[in-house]
């Protein structure tokens, strides 16, 4: 399934709606559909956040594989290279008063998906990452 | 949807799903809060990194006046999003029984 989403954070719902009514038809367990939705939302916040300028819709395609795999693709045309599968520092252990918000959504997703790729080209970004179901909270 | 209200015992209820386009929401009501103060995760399906920042920024805050958040009966997949992001170190956190 395939839909474009217009570039701003009222899109957060629609996209919501749009992921769980794929996930929901293919049974895909709880356990699945929340890292699936934080990582859409991560991705998709990112490529609003860091091209304020750019007016393109982002694409969103989502598919679900035979074993209950899910895979999703986001595809930003004109905004600028930002590889979501580079390690960024995020200290999870330095104390409250150094601790800073920044980078936590792209470590959460790195540690919440199966597989994540990035590929940049000709100011064409696109992010795909998989989840896996499991079949204990279906 | 997200709402945030006062529950009868003064604790905190937050509902729904707190996104990034519904942390000014958050935002503006964490800010009010100048004591210790319970946050009752019952009802709150899901958090995204926008919402551990308006947290993390509460909690940052309320330590400058001695104070500080409790989160109490938070679901199973929060608490996984609390400890990838190392939260149970600087909030005290309590999972749904």
């Amino acid at each position: 399934m395939h839909r474009d989403f217009p570039r701003h954070l009222n899109s957060l719902t629609p996209l919501y709606e749009f992921a769980e009514a794929i996930l929901e038809t293919n049974n895909i367990s709880a356990g699945a559909r929340f890292p699936v939705h934080l990582a859409m939302e991560e991705l998709f916040v990112n490529m609003v956040k860091y091209n304020p300028d750019v007016t393109t819709d982002i694409e969103v395609e989502m598919s679900v594989g035979q074993t209950n795999e899910v895979t999703v693709t986001l595809t930003d045309n004109g905004g600028v290279e930002f590889d979501v599968t580079a390690k960024r520092p995020v200290d999870i252990e330095a104390p409250l008063e150094e601790r800073t918000p920044g980078g936590l959504g792209v470590h959460l997703i790195q540690n919440l998906v199966d597989s994540l790729q990035y590929r940049y080209k000709d100011g064409r970004g696109k992010v795909i990452f998989t989840k896996r179901s499991e079949n204990e909270d279906v | 949807m997200f709402e945030i209200e006062f529950g009868n015992s003064g604790e905190i209820l937050c509902r729904g799903r707190l996104d990034a386009a519904q942390c000014a929401k958050a935002e503006g009501f964490l800010d009010s809060l100048d004591a210790v103060s319970t946050l009752d995760f019952t009802e709150l399906e899901y958090i995204s990194s926008a919402g551990l920042g308006i947290l993390l920024k509460t909690q940052k805050r309320l330590a400058q006046v001695g104070a500080g958040l409790k989160i109490v009966n938070v679901n199973n997949h929060i608490h996984d999003v609390f400890r990838y992001s190392g939260f149970h170190a600087i909030f005290e956190i309590q999972a749904k029984e």
